[in-house]
């Protein structure tokens, strides 16, 4: 006996009450939209036709649903809108994010990326359709919303259980439910169930995204290896699986295969080249692989991608002027100054970078008098504390001891590898630099003095926190954070330690306020680093048990 | 053709598709009077830009299928939700002048994994087929066959000429009354599909009337 159709949805929405934002770079897009959602009583429509415009309304007040065209005919398209807002925190995991596209192949894009949206709706597709699909997605946002909920909380257990118990009781959101739980699975470090469930999807049928989902559990689990194996596997099935490019080369960097990891990172580029943190990535492989052409390319895409991106900072100028100035290119770095001149002097960072560039060049071009004045104004930004990345620093050492200031060289020098006791790249230039001066022996001892002490101060601490004395190893750890204010590896370790003894002896003053303090250093200096996901649930988990409560959204 | 004209041909079907699309979504703007003088060329000429819409889908899938097979992309859907689109979809085509059902067979699965988007060009293939040549009704059902999903476009039309009945889609001469292009095209998505050896199908028969059915692994 067959069913007639009764409509099988079990809650109303009430469409009147949604706020909507249409975001298109089409006049008679946007408005044609508003009409055919005004239709079927969506009637508080707003429009706006640039990522940069959405980016702007959603800061005024939340949307419950958003329609985006991924080709927004500027720099950023759907996709990386989406993964803007959510990265700036503007969007929930409860609003409605549905892309439009004009081409089947763009849905293969963004299907497999990171964030997937809501649904896709091909272009063109009539009134009928939109309402269809909107009214299946509420009804999954209403189902979900326990597990939402849970997450936004940090109750991460809480929201693995909405999940099962979804797969028990709604078996059409089986696979939904199943996506959302490894990702959960991830976020918490519990990767072996990560994989076990990933292999189940697998099993029912190998869609992209879970071999995605297990390649980053294998990796995670230290089993490159196996991991570069799928990922071969699933970009010969769908090339255009953006996602699969970028974990393959953080995969082979894992497997210390950084030519591999280039060219990786370049098929993926070649295919889509407008992310941002996939050309600066990139970049900085080809630059460590000493490939300066494609260094070159990569870092000026990103900065022409990234124009308003907030990815993009000023050590992305300082990397790019750095390739050109050892590409015997002069005048281009200067170029690249005086055309980014505008957004260089808004930052204090920003003027640093133009003065050690400036340094560089002049000292190369033999102009002392005006490579002189450029140290003298790089020296007076530092005495504010203005501070650059690792090879920003390490260039402003290099034109100091060239100009034979070696007293300041070596006090940045000292500082870098404080804040870099784990980088052999930025130690052997350190290295380099003195050598070049004449100098090997004096750098060998001053980059030893310089390590010892916050090396010394880490492992010290690690060892207590593992005996268990965590009063000795939150001191050490803090005091090495403070030494070593830009070292990431010693900052998640001081925030690690202070969640441990959070967990098993309960909060001490100011001891969860430091730790995200700490955490949020690190998301500056090194984004998405892949410890951060772990130390950052383990702060959720320790709010929820001590039941501090958190904004409703970051 | 050289790379940069394919390219160029390809867009510009793209352009002509979306503001077809706009053209449509305008003419829905336009408010239905209840007489049957100004609804009807109203109700033809929606049609008429569907049909043309569809062609466009039809040519630019052909187009792509001309370089490399048909690329897939797989995910899972609920069956449910996806025939009720379709219902929805071919009522408001039809605007009541025929009567468009849809069913969902006991035992068909929660979820099924398929790539809607291909599967969407053939059935809506389908529906438009019918439209044109259904008397009264137009049914949409779905249910399981050899452990297959199996989609039925049905209808009371004078049913599918004879020759289609034996070689549906592929082996079809093109220009043998109308152009067999969705046909064709249904074919090749239905093959498209593959799972654990397993391969989709493409089933014509005359119940009478026309029935089409997609089979998916
Ligand atoms: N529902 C139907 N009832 C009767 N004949 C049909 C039906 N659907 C298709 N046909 C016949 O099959 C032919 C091929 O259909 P199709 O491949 O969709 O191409 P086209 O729509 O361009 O004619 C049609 O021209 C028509 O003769
Ligand atoms: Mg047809």
């Amino acid at each position: 006996m067959a069913l007639r159709f009764v409509s099988n949805n079990e809650h109303l929405i009430d469409y009147g009450s949604l706020r909507t934002l249409v975001v298109d770079d089409i006049p008679g897009m946007r408005s044609a939209l508003k009409m055919t959602l005004a239709n079927f009583g969506i009637t508080r429509t707003d429009v706006a036709s640039t990522a940069q415009e959405a980016i702007f309304r959603l800061g005024n007040g939340p949307y419950d649903l958003i329609l985006a065209d991924y080709n927004l005919g500027e720099a950023r398209d759907g996709q990386q809108l989406l993964e803007e807002l959510r990265h700036r925190g503007l969007i929930t995991l409860q609003t409605v994010y549905v892309m439009v596209t004009a081409e089947a192949m763009y849905e293969r894009v963004a299907a497999t990326a990171e964030l997937a949206p809501d649904d896709y709706l091909l272009k063109p597709f009539n009134g009928e359709v939109l309402r269809n699909r909107l009214e299946v997605i509420f009804q999954r946002k209403l189902a979900f919303s326990e597990a939402h909920r849970r997450f936004a909380e940090g109750d991460l257990e809480g929201a693995v259980a909405a999940c099962d118990s979804l797969m028990r009781n709604k078996p059409r959101y089986l696979v939904d439910a199943l996506r959302f739980k490894g990702e959960l699975l991830n976020a918490m470090g519990r990767f072996e169930e990560g994989e076990a469930l990933y292999r189940l999807v697998i099993e029912m049928r190998a869609v992209p995204w879970a071999r995605l989902g297990l390649a980053r559990v294998l990796h995670a689990l230290g089993r490159a290896q196996e991991a570069e194996a799928i990922l071969l596997d699933a970009l010969a099935a769908a090339p255009e699986m953006m996602a699969a490019y970028d974990l393959l080369a953080e995969v082979r960097i894992a497997r210390k295969d950084l030519v591999g990891a280039q060219q990786s990172l370049q098929e993926g580029a070649a295919i889509s080249g407008k992310t941002v943190r996939r050309q600066q990535q990139l970049g900085e492989l080809a630059y460590e692989n000493g490939d300066l052409e494609t260094a070159r390319t990569a870092f000026q895409a990103a900065l022409d991608k990234g124009r308003h991106s907030i990815f993009v900072s000023p050590a992305d100028y300082g990397n790019l002027c750095r390739v050109q100035v050892e590409q015997g290119n002069l005048n281009g770095a200067l170029d690249t100054l005086k055309k980014n001149k505008d957004s260089l002097q808004l930052a204090p960072e920003g003027q640093l970078v133009t003065a050690v560039i400036q340094s560089m060049v002049h000292s190369r071009s033999g102009q002392a008098d005006l490579a002189r004045r450029a140290l003298d104004e790089a020296g007076r930004l530092r005495g504010e504390g203005v501070h650059g990345d690792g090879r920003l620093m390490l260039d402003l050492a290099d034109s100091c001891m060239t100009q034979g200031r070696n007293e300041e060289s070596d006090a940045i020098i000292g500082e870098v590898a404080k804040n870099a006791h784990d980088s052999e790249a930025l130690l052997s230039k350190a290295r380099e630099i003195y050598a070049r001066c004449g100098r090997a022996a004096d750098g060998e001892e001053l980059l030893k003095k310089a390590t010892a002490d916050v090396r010394k101060l880490n492992n010290e601490g690690v060892y207590l926190a593992q005996k268990g004395d965590f009063d000795g190893a939150v001191s050490r750890l803090l005091t090495a954070a403070k030494e070593a204010p830009y070292n990431p590896r010693i900052l998640m370790n001081a925030a690690w330690v202070l969640l441990r003894d959070a967990d098993q002896n309960g909060l001490k003053e100011g001891g969860l306020q430091e730790a995200k303090r700490l955490l949020d250093e690190v998301e500056r200096l090194a984004p998405g680093h892949s410890r951060l996901p772990g130390l950052r649930s383990q702060v959720r988990e320790i709010e929820a048990r001590y039941g501090i409560s958190r904004r409703p959204h970051p | 053709m050289s790379l940069e004209a394919k390219d160029l041909y390809a867009a510009l079907m793209h352009e002509l598709k979306n503001n077809l699309g706009l053209l449509a979504m305008a003419m829905e703007q336009i408010p239905r009077q209840d007489s049957e003088a100004h609804d009807r060329p109203l109700d033809d000429a929606r049609l008429l830009c569907q049909q043309v819409i569809e062609r466009l889908r039809q040519s630019l899938l052909l187009y792509k299928a001309a370089e490399r097979p048909l690329p897939i992309e797989i995910d899972a859907y609920s069956p449910h939700e996806f025939v009720q689109e379709m219902r929805d979809e071919a009522a408001s085509l039809a605007h009541g002048r025929l009567q468009v059902s849809a069913a969902v067979d006991d035992g068909v699965p929660p979820i099924w994994f398929f790539d809607r988007n291909l599967v969407d060009i053939a059935l809506t293939n389908a529906i438009h087929n019918s439209l044109a040549y259904a008397r009264s009704r137009i049914e949409i059902r779905v249910g399981m066959a050899e452990e297959r999903l199996c989609i039925t476009v049905s209808d009371d039309s004078d049913g599918y000429p004879e020759h289609l009945l034996h070689a549906p889609g592929l082996d079809t001469p093109l220009g043998s009354g109308g152009t067999g292009l969705g046909l064709r095209l249904s074919q090749m998505i239905a093959q498209a599909h593959v799972n654990r050896g397993r391969t989709g199908e493409l089933r014509l028969s005359n119940v009478p009337g026309a029935a089409f059915s997609i089979l998916l692994p």
